[in-house]
Parts: structure tokens; C-alpha cells; sequence
């Protein structure tokens, strides 16, 4: 990252977490906020560390928070965030393809299928991961883009899509 | 009592008291609740499930650590339905749970192999899926092993609630919901200060103490070793305990015979150092009230403690006394006085400490606890040896001394008593109380009055410290002007005490702070399974020992008049500095 960007981003977690202060659900809404105003869509230790300080809630407190959620990152993620639904219905419906597709178009080998995981390529161009279940079953299988919630996907759907990610388009 | 409800439990009638949970009420009828993350006082977080009972009209079985009677409610307590869903809930605690209860510390003493023995839970029912990271040892006086954990939850809210410290917490979630500290770095990193409360509430092997009994055993067998024991004074009203004695035995006596038949050179007393202790942290006291020092003074004997203001209140470590610990107190005079007195070769000689305490292990390691070495360097560099040492070479908790007398097939209940050896096993009933909350307090009030009103104090008994309640205070006369005093025990009521003397509106000069409930009685090396109850009974039997003993005050022990004399010259003298007092930092997590 570029050094103005670094201090652009201490200055403004400042200010997210001051906004938060004496409100309630003010560590989950600091938590969310400061992730999401992170160039690498992360929460860092310095960030966390922060939030405890500044809103006077224990630092094992601040991590069992930012660990129950997977919406939270504790890791760097890639440019975009790709969210492959791995519960029974998506399963079913063939999110296992989907999920071994997008990591072999992003040159990622190595992909521990457990409940949750979550792997970054190694030019941060995305980040994979997998989650139990959106609750949308009904419309599976369902992936989530940047953001975004795609449903009934397919491979060519997602090989489409990544190819307009590369060429720097949006979702 | 007058709020009394009417209840049926088991078909038959009795009269409860409502603001109790189910659990308690049943108790007091002879009915027992196997119970595993619920500890009376401590917890309640209806996780593990066990406590189950069948209410008349309920949707579901009710977890009765959770709900209280109401009124006509009719508790089935051990129906078939009830102990089919208790026998399940442990065999899904047990699908994850490693089987090696044969070479667990806790075998004898877990909560968990308890109940599923009770429960007659008999096969492995469900398969185990789960994976843990290696024991986390980076702490030098708790041991975490994730593998045994129960996710019961008693460790966190200890930690939390009682202590304010919060090192530990849930993190993760579901299957994989583990306690852990801030980013999973480990003990030592966190903001633990390895009092060990979560080692006495934990129910099965996964918090312990860290266990140094094998390299005393080892130094035991040394012929080339001189080892010699101290005794805190707690441990003489706990270990009878651990041993399977009715708490609050007094086993003075026969812990001092035990620790012979061990192999210990010399059996001495930490009591020794408690009265030099006092009259030291008196002298320190007098000396900032006289000459304006910083106050209130608080006094420094808790490790833990220690721990928790360098890590919480660093701004406030002008006001903790500069004496040592007792412990650390008697290291460096054993390694000096008595060493050169005895003709023993310092670096041959080795002190190990009986504590309460897991924080008493990080005491005896923190690098500037080399003063006798330091000592003997400046005094002869041939007879120092070329590498330092400790002035406490290990602390065994009263945990690891029972285990190490049951293991030499000592019956202490059988052996005669024994008295400590001298000098530095002379004491007095001042230093004997050191060991409950409010104990150093009343000590150095029973020092301080003579050495300011030169005549004998009339009550010697200062009765408003006593007791467990969570802050008490008292107001002595001294030298024509109030002194304001106050005792707090348990880190969460140290806390109070201190945001006071943060905002400047402490009404004390004198505090005396112990890291745990109801003071080193309630210890986090001492026996587990513990209640209230018998952390009361052995507090008692220290003020039962205090009023037998000859001498009372910590001034009138001959052997601490004799030290002076011989070898430091007079409290706060040069040699004390150098020996007996210490220093403080602030501590980053």
C-alpha cells in the first residue's frame, strides 16, 4: 500500500470508532466499519487493538467478537471476496464445482475444505472463502461477490464474471 | 426466613427459597445435582447441560442452574428422561474428551470422570472429530491444555468477573469455539497474571498448575545439594485439605515431619519472613506517613497482584510498598545470612517455597530475584560461582506438595508433630495470619501501633479487617492522628480501591490487596473442588493457630531481633535495600 493511503486509513479509524463510542452494539458496528474501510478489507491487530483501547472493552473480548463472525477477516483479503456457499442445499446443487473452478482460475493450489476457510491468491487479486449457509437456499447454489449475492450460479456464469473482474470491471 | 415458596421436588413438599437457582434449593433438601460449568458463586452459563431436571408442565427438561422455583412448581430431579438426557450430554462431551484419565494430573480430582462415572457412562458412544493445538506452556505458572477443555466456561467468567482481568474468552464459534487468549498468543503474552483462579475452578486437567515437583524431586536426590523449604502460611491450613483431611485441618506439625521424611535439609518457615516483612513494609509505612510520601501505601505479598498493577495501573506503582514478597524475602535471607552462617556454599544450596500460589512460580523467575547473588559477587566472586541463581529455586503449590507426599507414601495423618528448624523457622501468630485476607494488615497495625505509641497494644485482635467481605476498612489512632486503612481481596475489588486513588479521592493511607478471594486461603495453587465455605474454614484455623502461639507481634520474634542484630542492622537499613526491597514496571499486553 501506498504510505498516504496507510495514514489516511489510521486517521479514519479514528474517527470510525470515536462515532461509535457510548452506542449500543458499538464493537460489532466499530468491527464492521473498520474492515470495511480497510484498503485490505481486514481487521488487523493495530486495529484491534485500537478498538479495545478506545471503546474500553478487553482485548480477548475484541477477538472473541471479531472470531465468532465469519463476516470478519483477520487476514489481508485480495482485491475482491468471493464467498462460496458450502451448506447442504448449494452442495447439492453443485457449489463444489463452483468452488474448485474459481480457485483453479485464481492459481489457488492449496484449499483445506473445512466449515470455513478462507485463502487469499498470491497476487491478492481475490480472496476465497467458504461459509456453512446464507440462507438462500432457494435459489442455490449461491456465491457472494464483493458484496454482492449471485444466485442459481454456474460455471460459465463465474468464469464470465472473473474474466470481467480481471479486466477491472465490477460485479 | 420469610419469603419461602412451596415446591415439590421428587413428590415431596418443601419450602424453598425462591432467590436461589434449583440446583441450590435441591441441595438443601439432600438432593444433589451433578453440575459442571455451574459453580455456586462463580458461574452459571447452562452450557455443559447436566443439571437437567423435569419440570412439571415445561416444554423441555430445565436446566437448573438457570431457573429458580416458582411457586407450585413440581422438579423431578432424576427420572429416566432426566438421566438419559444428563448420561447424553457427557457422552458428547466425552466423543471430544482424550481418554487418558490413567496419566491426567487431575485423575483423582476431576469433575468430568467424576460424573460420568456417576452417570454410568461405560463405552464411548460418539466418535471424536475434533483437532487442538499443542499445550500452551509459555506461562510459568499456568498450564493450558485445549484437548481436555469442556468449553464449561467457569475459567473465563473467573477470570472476567472475579478478577477483572479478562486474558481468556470464548473465540471462534460452534464446533470450533475454543477459550483462548487476545489473537491466541499464549499465557504469557496475555493479560493473565497467573493467579490461577481458572486453575481451581477448572473441572477437569485442562487448567493446572505448571508442576516443578519432578526437578525438587531431582534436587531431593542431589548428594552435592543443600535444599532447604519454606512454608507459607496457608499451606499449614490447606494441606490436611489436599490430603483428604476436613478443611481447615491444621497440620503444622505434621507438614513439617512430611517435609523431613521428603528429604529437605532444612524445614523453615516463610512465617519468618512474614514478620520480617512487617517490619520493613512498617518501617516503610511510618517513614512515608512521617516524611509525605506517596500514599496510601499498598502492601506488595500478592504476586498476582504485582502482576495486575504493573499490567493495569502502571500510573499507581508509586504507591505499592518496595518490600518484597515474603517468599522472595526468605530466598535472598537464606541465601546470604544463613548460608554464610551455616558455612553452606551458595550456589550448592537450593530454596524451594510451599505457596498457595501459581503467580508465587513467576515471582521466584523475575530477573532481578538474584539479589543473594548479587551478594556474594560484591563479597567473593569464587564462592558466588560463575553463573547467578535465583534466590527461590521453584514454588510448589500445595497441589504439587500433597501430590509429591502421597507419591512418597507419607500418611501425614499418622506422623507425629514436628517443629520447624531454626532460625528462619521462628514466627509468630502475626505472620501466621498473613495467609487470609486482611491477615498482613492486622499484622503490621499489631507492629506499627507499638513502634509509634512505644507501649503494648491492649486488643491485639483487629476484627474490622477479618472476614470475606469484598472491602473492609478500619480507622486506627497512631501517634495522636487517624490512620485510615482497607483490605480488598479479589483483583475485581482491588480495582474499586484503585480508580479512588486514581480520581485522588482515597480517604486511606494504608491498603493491603491480595490477588484472590479471601486471600492466599483461597489461592490459586491451593486444593480444588473448592467453596466458600471451605476457604472460611481455613482462614479459621490460622486465627485459631495465631491466638496458641507464644508470640503475636512480628517485633517479638527473637530471631528477626537476632537478624538485625547480626546482619541487616535495622529495617530500611542498606542491606535491606539491597536484599529485601525491590522495584517495579509497567507491564505491556
Amino acid at each position: 500500500m501506498p504510505k498516504v493511503i496507510a495514514n489516511a486509513k489510521t486517521q479514519s479509524l479514528e474517527s470510525i470508532i470515536e462515532s461509535w463510542k457510548g452506542k449500543n452494539g458499538n464493537l460489532l458496528g466499530a468491527l464492521e466499519q473498520a474492515q470495511q474501510n480497510d484498503p485490505q478489507k481486514y481487521l488487523s491487530e493495530t486495529t484491534l487493538r485500537e478498538i479495545s483501547r478506545r471503546l474500553n472493552v478487553p482485548l480477548s473480548q475484541v477477538y472473541s467478537v471479531a472470531t465468532f463472525y465469519s463476516f470478519f477477516s483477520l487476514k489481508p483479503q485480495g482485491e475482491h471476496v468471493i464467498v462460496v456457499c458450502r451448506g447442504t442445499a448449494c452442495h447439492t446443487r453443485g457449489s463444489l464445482v463452483l468452488l474448485n473452478e474459481a480457485l483453479a482460475r485464481l492459481g489457488i493450489k492449496e484449499f483445506k475444505e473445512e466449515e470455513e476457510n478462507s485463502v487469499t491468491s498470491s497476487d491478492s487479486f481475490a480472496t476465497i472463502r467458504t461459509v456453512a449457509c446464507f440462507g438462500q437456499c432457494a435459489l442455490a447454489p449461491v456465491i457472494m461477490v464483493d458484496g454482492k449475492v449471485l444466485s442459481r450460479m454456474t460455471v460459465s456464469k463465474l468464469v464470465s464474471l472473473l474474466e470481467k473482474l480481471k479486466k477491472g470491471g465490477e460485479v | 426466613m420469610e419469603n419461602l415458596i412451596e415446591i415439590t421436588i421428587d413428590n415431596q413438599p418443601v419450602k424453598v427459597d425462591p432467590s436461589e437457582n434449583i440446583v441450590e434449593a435441591c441441595a438443601r433438601i439432600g438432593v444433589k445435582i451433578p453440575t459442571l460449568c455451574y459453580l455456586k458463586g462463580i458461574s452459571k452459563n447452562a452450557s455443559c447441560g447436566v443439571c437437567v431436571v423435569e419440570v412439571e408442565g415445561a416444554k423441555s427438561l430445565v436446566r437448573s442452574c438457570v431457573q429458580n422455583p416458582t411457586p407450585g412448581m413440581k422438579i423431578r430431579t432424576s427420572s429416566p428422561r432426566v438421566l438419559r438426557a444428563r448420561k447424553t450430554a457427557i457422552e458428547l462431551l466425552l466423543a471430544n474428551h482424550p481418554t487418558d484419565c490413567l496419566s491426567c494430573i487431575r485423575a483423582d480430582s476431576c469433575e468430568l470422570r467424576t460424573v460420568a462415572n456417576l452417570l454410568e457412562v461405560r463405552a464411548d458412544r460418539f466418535p471424536g472429530y475434533k483437532k487442538y493445538p499443542l499445550p500452551d506452556t509459555t506461562s510459568e505458572g499456568i498450564v493450558r491444555d485445549d484437548k481436555k477443555c469442556i468449553l464449561c466456561g467457569r475459567c473465563v467468567a473467573v477470570c472476567e468477573e472475579t478478577q477483572g482481568i479478562n486474558a481468556i474468552a470464548f473465540t471462534g464459534r460452534g464446533a470450533r469455539t475454543r477459550v483462548a487468549t487476545f489473537m491466541d498468543r499464549g499465557l504469557a503474552q496475555s493479560a493473565c497474571v497467573q493467579c490461577g483462579q481458572c486453575s481451581v475452578v477448572c473441572p477437569t486437567g485442562a487448567i493446572t498448575e505448571k508442576d516443578d515437583s519432578r526437578d525438587v524431586f531431582g534436587a531431593l536426590q542431589d548428594p552435592k545439594l543443600y535444599v532447604v523449604v519454606q512454608t507459607a502460611p496457608a499451606i499449614r491450613a490447606s494441606l490436611g485439605e489436599a490430603l483428604g483431611l476436613p478443611p481447615g485441618s491444621l497440620v503444622t506439625g505434621q507438614m513439617v515431619a512430611a517435609l523431613r521424611r521428603l528429604g529437605f535439609a532444612k524445614v523453615f518457615d516463610t512465617q519468618f519472613a512474614a514478620d520480617l516483612t512487617i517490619m520493613e513494609e512498617g518501617s516503610e509505612l511510618l517513614e512515608r506517613l512521617s516524611h509525605g510520601g506517596t500514599t496510601p501505601m499498598i502492601t506488595s505479598c500478592s504476586p498476582g497482584w504485582i502482576n495486575f498493577i504493573e499490567g493495569f495501573y502502571p500510573d499507581l506503582l508509586g504507591h505499592v510498598s518496595t518490600c518484597k514478597s515474603p517468599q522472595q524475602m526468605f530466598g535472598a535471607v537464606a541465601k546470604t545470612y544463613y548460608a554464610q552462617t551455616a558455612g553452606i556454599a551458595p550456589d550448592k544450596m537450593r530454596v524451594v517455597s510451599i505457596m498457595p500460589c501459581t503467580a508465587k512460580k513467576y515471582e521466584a523467575r523475575r530477573k532481578e530475584m538474584d539479589s543473594a547473588w548479587d551478594w556474594w559477587r560484591q563479597k567473593d566472586q569464587k564462592l558466588a560461582g560463575a553463573r547467578s541463581f535465583f534466590d527461590v529455586d521453584w514454588a510448589l503449590t500445595t497441589r504439587e506438595l500433597a501430590r509429591m507426599i502421597k507419591l512418597a507414601g507419607i500418611e501425614i495423618g499418622r506422623l507425629p508433630e514436628e517443629d520447624f528448624d531454626d532460625p528462619l523457622g521462628r514466627s509468630t501468630g502475626a505472620a501466621t495470619i498473613f495467609g487470609t485476607t486482611g491477615g498482613v494488615m492486622e499484622a503490621a497495625l499489631r507492629t506499627v501501633y507499638e513502634i509509634v505509641e512505644k507501649k503494648p497494644l491492649e486488643n491485639i485482635e483487629f476484627t474490622q479487617v477479618r472476614g470475606f467481605a469484598s472491602i473492609k476498612s478500619a480507622e486506627v489512632v497512631l501517634g495522636g492522628s487517624p490512620v485510615r486503612v482497607a483490605v480488598a481481596h479479589g483483583l475485581s475489588n482491588a480495582r474499586i480501591l484503585l480508580d479512588e486513588i486514581r480520581a485522588g479521592k482515597s480517604p486511606y493511607q494504608f491498603i493491603e490487596i491480595m490477588s484472590c478471594p479471601g486471600g492466599c486461603v483461597g489461592g490459586g495453587g491451593q486444593p480444588v473442588l473448592s467453596s466458600i465455605e471451605k476457604k472460611l474454614a481455613r482462614s479459621q484455623a490460622l486465627y485459631t493457630e495465631d491466638q496458641v502461639l507464644p508470640i503475636r507481634k512480628s517485633h517479638e520474634n527473637p530471631a528477626i531481633q537476632t537478624l538485625y542484630k547480626e546482619f541487616l542492622v535495622e529495617p530500611l537499613g542498606h542491606l535491606s535495600h539491597e536484599l529485601l526491597h525491590t522495584s517495579y514496571k509497567a507491564r505491556a499486553f
